[in-house]
């Protein structure tokens, strides 16, 4: 392949894109009483007071029953996705917190 | 060969501000990636250009071998580099590195690549004066090449992934070898489970190195490095961002590099100057609440209750190097810029082909 035509040369890109896989949003709930959440702490600075006041919130005004919470143990690393599954199978719905 | 541009120029000078257009460079002047330079490299290691080195599932991103070549072009490598920036690439790339914490945190990690190894030799990888100043081809464009392969083909970008609040000028190149030959120590490849004669890379999320004096005795040199590894101010003596608060700060890794002759630790092995160290590395309670990083109004007691900052004793990485002319007393201390639950070194073999 000629790589030079002229005053033109053919350069490797050194970037990459990102490959965004397609996915389906889960169905949307319609009434949370009775439902289970599942939270996920990012261990940043009020992370957990944020959830603690949602929680308590869910459960007053929405009915919520059962709260399951995870602190990750660090801001920096992604959640186990044990905990991650885990979630999903046990939880109708997830809320993360990320501090600040 | 995947994504190929067509780029314009007349003169060289004009090929490196076409590279600053595209938006390739740390800011410095870059080598143009041209295709036949690119498959000199692929060509070296032997190796499909398609092949993945590894992955930022979290960016949903992947690195190829023909990525990594171009960014070590670019760097000013040689061909003959290029097994070390692969061997590199593949160890900031394993999950117990954790890339997305370094290249993104605000802490502003540099990445500091170790080479062990007969590579050390074949390649005139600095290991000596100098350590961590410019000068060297190997050290400056190996450890540049990592910074663009994170730039560029990680997005760690300023501004974009990359969310330092201040960095640090390692951020541009910080690669140094182990002066094996005349270190009185095992070198650190060994320590972590190589063989002598395996040539090898070790990635470390940190900071800038800082460097010490201090008197003529190993052991007066060790009591100073604990000291200003024990500072306050830097990422293992804080608290936040983990969720696990029982032993007061988040504790992380440490290198420490010793310059000067090997003859100046008779007495003391490896083992025993990390032992030395380990419950030296830390700050009493009073002093971490004092400035907030533990909470609490300061108790009886707690001037003596001593927190480590390093977790184990082979959480302190022990490096020979710098000029063996050096006195003794010539060190310096590299500590990581994240918890080691964050983080922490990994070493992988470099293929030599």
């Amino acid at each position: 392949m000629a790589t030079e035509i002229g005053n033109q040369h053919l350069l490797v890109d050194p970037t990459t894109q990102p490959i965004v896989p397609t996915f389906e949003f889960a169905p949307r709930i319609q009434d949370l009483t009775n439902k289970s959440v599942g939270m996920i702490d990012d261990s940043k600075e009020n992370a957990k007071e944020l959830l603690e006041e949602i929680g308590n919130l869910l459960r007053e005004r929405f009915g919520v029953q059962c709260v399951n919470y995870h602190a990750k143990p660090s801001a920096s690393k992604p959640a186990d996705p044990h905990v991650i599954q885990a979630m999903a199978d046990d939880c109708d719905f997830v809320i993360v917190a990320i501090g600040s | 060969m995947k994504d190929v541009r067509r780029v314009e120029w007349d003169e060289a000078t004009e090929a490196i501000e076409r590279c600053y257009e595209l938006g390739w460079t740390d800011g410095l002047p870059v080598v143009p990636p041209t295709i036949e330079r690119v498959q000199e490299f692929i060509t070296y290691v032997d190796r499909s250009p398609d092949e993945v080195l590894g992955r930022i599932d979290e960016r949903r991103r992947e690195v190829s071998v023909a990525k990594a070549a171009s960014n070590a072009v670019m760097a000013g490598c040689l061909p003959e580099y290029f097994p070390i920036v692969v061997a590199a690439t593949e160890a900031m790339l394993d999950p117990t590195f954790n890339l997305i914490a370094p290249s993104s945190s605000q802490g502003g990690a540099s990445l500091l690549v170790i080479v062990n190894g007969p590579v050390i030799g074949q390649l005139g990888i600095n290991c000596k004066d100098n350590l961590f100043g410019p000068g060297n081809r190997a050290n400056a464009t190996i450890g540049r090449a990592t910074r663009l392969i994170m730039m560029n083909a990680c997005a760690s970008i300023p501004g974009l992934f990359d969310r330092s609040i201040m960095g640090d000028p390692s951020k541009y190149t910080f690669c140094i070898g182990e002066n094996e030959d005349e270190s009185p120590w095992e070198p650190l490849h060994v320590d972590r489970g190589f063989a002598q004669e395996e040539s090898t890379v070790t990635v470390f999320a940190s900071w800038g190195p800082r460097q010490l004096r201090a008197a003529n005795e190993p052991k007066v040199v060790l009591d100073v490095v604990a000291d200003v590894a024990s500072s306050l101010g830097t990422s293992l003596a804080t608290s936040d961002s983990v969720s696990d608060h029982t032993i007061g700060v988040r504790q992380g890794q440490v290198v420490i590099t010793f310059a000067g002759a090997g003859a100046f630790w008779n007495g003391w092995t490896k083992q025993a100057v990390k032992e030395y160290l380990h419950p030296r590395i830390g700050r009493s309670v009073a002093d971490l609440k004092r400035v907030k990083v533990m909470e609490g109004a300061i108790l009886t007691g707690d001037e003596d209750r001593r927190v480590n900052f390093v977790p184990e004793p082979d959480d302190i990485l022990v490096i020979f190097a710098g000029s063996p002319e050096a006195s003794g007393y010539r060190s310096s201390v590299i500590l990581s810029e994240l918890p080691k639950v964050a983080s922490t070194a990994v070493t992988k073999a470099v293929r030599l082909p």
